[in-house]
């Protein structure tokens, strides 16, 4: 099809043009209309999924992908960076569907944000962050990733401490950023690592110097970022406190754009990644322990937000092991087809929040399945797609990965804590669904349920859309770069489907022991997953004390003070005050001292004379 | 005083120094000394307090003791040498013991002792001559006699700079300061004397100049201790002004004049490479330096704890000039603004 790179870079053109001009008219151009602005953001990013749709379309038909480059921002000699946009399959189809999820989450926010004074600005800061996520996603060069990389990361403090009045938001949102600042320290460090040794920041380039140098040193950088910004072990704290803020921002956020951005990084750059088995190993450990260590600790959690956060974290602890097993390809269709679902869930779950008076303990809720079906039914069939139930969207993805995981000849510790995980996934899911929609409510009677507002029904049904049909169309319409394992025993095939089962039969074994008296079992069993491993207990004090404490003695105690003042003006100061008084003390009046003196030193001229 | 008697006793003070300042015979120099004692001792004892008293029974002591050493070492020397010329002395027993004898008659470390009380029991003025007109004689005489032991005038330099700065430190008494802060001034002359005579001759004329403005300034502003001190500014708003300058001139801070002789005498030992000397001499001019700033801190950078009636004088001195103070504008003009002059003010004396 001829000039069909022109329609391409044009569509993708106009689609950023969209999404900036809101941002621009709502500083140039003030309406009467209080709404007018989340009008104006709902219909661009509305327009700008379809717009986005053209080069998508083109792309599945003929496979073509391209890359943009326009300004040349600055060079130092022979270092160029430029602005490049790279249009290759992986941002042609993450960046309708982070827009498909985006719209949704917009129209929700218009009825949840509503009664909140300045929701015209959550909006701008919602389509601020994701002009952020698009130019990560479609950045060629580092820098340009860098800038996208950073403009998330503060579209997220902003965002968490929306409600700033709450102190314990404060300490989320800056939880946040000086988590994803640790990270970033590696993806610095990488940085200047690779404008050193590969004399670019062009992906390209890259890629092709890189195949003779040893990539421990920068990889293990970017693995750094990708632990920050995804919410690895070790970094994670953040992601469960980041629920503080509205349920938009953690259905956008925190569960489908800005924390897998950290994944993304790592999928873009697998290249560098592939041969390098340090690397590998060390994302596949990495991941197998986050994804077991969070799936623990949302299986004893009462915050419905929470649980729902940890098992985000959890399916980032996935994306980490696929990336660890060389499939970066399908650590992005978990990525692509985690949106929907998670999303759908977030906003399920804000719809609740919302219908029973902001309660968000779960122990307080149950019996909605009579009240408000749909809702429930939304939460239901995220969560089946979260489990890996056959045929929806998170099927195709999780069961590849699964079945990859089980294939490869690698570390089989690594292969057991994601075994254990996925069926611990079912667990807590199932454990939400019991307490939210089973059984008789346990929420006072006079709580204002309604669902019936176009606001909400409307994305929701596109989401659940999404989640079914996403996965089929993914995996029909493309084919995956690397040849997947189709041929392997039965048993091994249907590991995934038959240790959820399993995870789901004992939940509901459990689950009905509610019902029933027990005899009373002691808590401290669940003290580990209910303190969330003890983790953000220890490090949130034991680093900072540390660290203060060694600042006080080696900047207060040992420079200022000893070095500054005692060794230099005071002892000079006691010095010299002693040698005063003794000095004007030989003053007592007495002819005697002069004339002794004189004499003693007339004596020692003359005895000196002599020698 | 009888002004007859004054003018005997202030000649003969003239005639003193001069005799010495002419003289190339000892017996001639040491008449010069002896007349110079004599005739200031009247003029030390004028009020007849007891204070005064003894302060001038301590100088005579002092001195004589000094002219009687002097007087025995030249003659010992001109016994063994055929001759008693004060340039071409040759013995080392002896020069040291004349040397000796002309530190205790400046006030030198660490014969100092005599120096603060002294000056601190007569008056300002005779004081003053105390510091200034009396230092001439022997320094002239120190300046021709060659040096055997070249370290015994650095290290008694160097001890009365510092003791110069020790001592200040502790004292309240204007006079007592003043004294310290000679016997300082002093040592640093006695630094560089054995190698350049011009720079001695130049720091002890800027050192004349200011201590005689501070002294004037002190008469006029009446004033004998730093309590004293802090109500200048009711008395003669001008001086207030001015004497920061002149004491931080006298603490050898440029630009004004009294920086010179401290940069030339540094200049002039590093470049003969005493660099320890000259970095002693410069850290203990910190210490002058400190009462100095404690001196003009009271006088003109703080307010003293005063009522309101205190701060206008009713009572006016008349005459408000004093003998002395004619001298004070000529004396402050040479304090601070000789600094830019000093090339040409260094060859009038080389």
């Amino acid at each position: 099809m001829p000039s069909l790179h022109i329609i391409l870079t044009t569509s993708f053109i106009i689609t950023l043009v969209i999404l900036i001009s809101p941002v621009f008219t709502s500083i140039l151009y003030k309406s009467l209309n209080p709404n007018w602005h989340t009008h104006h953001s709902k219909n661009a990013v509305k327009m700008a999924f379809f717009t986005s749709l053209l080069p998508l379309f083109l792309h599945l038909h003929t496979g073509t992908e391209l890359t943009i480059t326009n300004l040349h921002s600055m060079n130092i000699m022979t270092f160029d960076i430029n602005t490049s946009f790279k249009l290759d399959h992986l941002s042609i189809t993450f960046v309708p569907i982070a827009l498909y999820v985006t719209w949704a989450i917009l129209v929700f926010a218009s009825w949840y944000m509503k009664s909140d004074p300045k929701f015209n600005q959550f909006f701008k800061f919602l389509l601020i962050f994701l002009i952020a996520m698009v130019t990560l996603v479609t950045a060629n060069n580092m820098f340009q990733l860098f800038i996208g990389w950073e403009g998330v990361g503060i579209m997220s403090f902003l965002l968490i401490g929306w409600w700033w009045a709450r102190a314990d938001r404060n300490t989320a949102a800056l939880q946040a950023v000086l988590y994803n600042r640790v990270g970033d320290v590696g993806l610095i460090f990488a940085l200047g690592w690779m404008a050193t040794n590969l004399n670019s920041w062009e992906m390209q380039l890259m890629f092709i110097t890189a195949k003779s140098l040893d990539m421990n040193a920068p990889l293990i950088g970017l693995i750094l970022a990708a632990t920050g910004k995804s919410a690895q072990f070790g970094l994670h704290p953040w992601l469960p406190s980041a629920m503080e803020g509205p349920t938009p921002v953690s259905a956008l956020l925190h569960s489908s754009t800005m924390v897998v951005a950290g994944i993304f990084l790592l999928v873009r750059l697998s290249p560098l990644m592939q041969d390098n088995p340090f690397a590998l190993t060390t994302c596949l450990i990495l991941g197998a322990l986050t994804t077991l260590f969070t799936t623990i600790c949302a299986l004893t959690q009462n915050d419905i937000k929470k649980i729902i956060a940890f098992s985000t974290s959890s399916q980032l602890g996935l994306m980490m092991v696929t990336i660890g097993l060389n499939q970066p390809y399908l650590a992005f269709l978990h990525i692509c087809t985690h949106a929907f679902f998670k999303a759908m869930l977030f906003l399920s779950s804000g719809v609740i929040i919302h219908a029973l008076n902001n309660e968000q303990d779960i122990r307080k809720m149950g019996g909605l399945h009579y009240l408000i079906p749909t809702t429930t039914s939304w939460l239901t069939i995220g969560s089946l797609a979260l489990m890996g139930t056959p045929f929806l969207a998170g099927f195709f993805s999780k069961d590849a990965i699964i079945v990859a995981l089980n294939n490869s000849y690698l570390n089989a510790w690594a292969l057991a804590l994601t075994l254990l995980a996925t069926s611990l996934t079912a667990a807590y899911s199932l454990r939400m669904i019991f307490f939210v929609n089973m059984n008789f409510p346990r929420f006072p009677a006079l709580s204002p349920i309604n669902e019936n507002i176009k606001s909400i029904t409307n994305p929701l049904k596109r989401l659940a859309w999404g989640t079914i049909l996403a996965g089929l169309l993914m995996t029909c319409a493309v084919l995956p770069p690397k040849p997947p394992m189709l041929s392997m025993p039965p048993y091994i095939k249907l590991t995934a489907l038959v240790i959820t089962i399993l995870g789901l039969t004992i939940a509901l074994e459990l689950a009905l022991f509610t019902n029933k008296q027990r005899p009373y079992m002691p808590k401290q069993y669940f003290y580990f997953s209910t303190m969330l491993g003890y983790y953000p207990t220890i490090m949130h004090r034991f680093f900072p004390y540390t660290f203060l404490k060694l600042s006080q003695t080696i900047a207060t105690m040992t420079i200022d003070q000893t070095w500054l003042e005692k060794t230099g003006p005071k002892t000079i100061t006691s010095l010299n005050l002693s040698l005063a008084t003794t000095t004007s003390n030989i003053q007592k009046g007495m002819i005697k001292t002069f004339l002794s003196l004189f004499f003693t030193t007339l004596m020692i001229i003359i005895l000196l004379n002599y020698y | 005083m009888n002004p007859y008697l004054l003018i005997v006793l202030l000649t003969s003070l003239g005639l003193g120094t001069a005799l010495t300042l002419s003289s190339t015979h000892w017996l001639l120099a040491w008449l010069g000394l002896e007349v110079g004692t004599l005739a200031i001792l009247p003029l030390m004892a004028q009020r007849h307090h007891p204070r005064a008293t003894e302060a001038a029974t301590k100088y005579f002591i002092v001195q004589a003791t000094a002219a009687a050493t002097l007087l025995f070492a030249a003659f010992n020397n001109a016994w063994l040498q055929g001759h008693s010329d004060i340039q071409h002395m040759s013995h080392p027993l002896f020069t040291s013991m004349i040397t000796l004898a002309l530190l205790l008659k400046l006030g030198l470390a660490p014969m100092h002792t005599w120096m603060p009380q002294v000056i601190q029991g007569v008056s300002l003025n005779t004081g003053l001559i105390v510091s200034t007109w009396q230092k001439i004689a022997p320094f002239i005489l120190l300046l021709q006699i060659k040096q055997i032991h070249p370290p015994l005038l650095t290290i008694i330099g160097l001890a009365s700079i510092l003791i110069g700065g020790w001592g200040g430190l502790n004292q309240t008494q204007l006079r007592k300061i003043l004294a310290y802060s000679s016997i300082a001034h002093l040592g640093w002359i006695l630094l560089i004397l054995q190698h350049s005579t011009a720079l001695a001759t130049y720091a002890l004329l800027i050192y004349i100049f200011m201590t005689s403005a501070t002294f004037i300034t002190l008469k006029k502003c009446k004033a004998t201790t730093i309590n004293m001190l802090t109500t200048t500014w009711t008395k003669a708003p001008t001086i207030t002004l001015v004497a920061p300058l002149m004491l931080l001139s006298l603490g050898g801070l440029p630009p004004l004049s009294g920086f010179a002789p401290k940069w030339f005498i540094l200049q002039e030992l590093t470049q003969l490479n005493f660099i320890p000397h000259a970095s002693i001499a410069a850290m203990a001019a910190l210490l002058s330096l400190s009462y100095y700033l404690r001196l003009s801190y009271s006088i003109t950078l703080s307010l003293s704890p005063n009522n309101l009636p205190e701060c206008l004088q009713w009572r006016v001195n008349y005459p408000i000039s004093t003998p002395l103070s004619s001298a004070l504008p000529a004396a402050l003009a040479l304090t601070l603004f000789l600094l830019p002059l000093t090339p040409s003010a260094l060859t009038l004396i080389i």
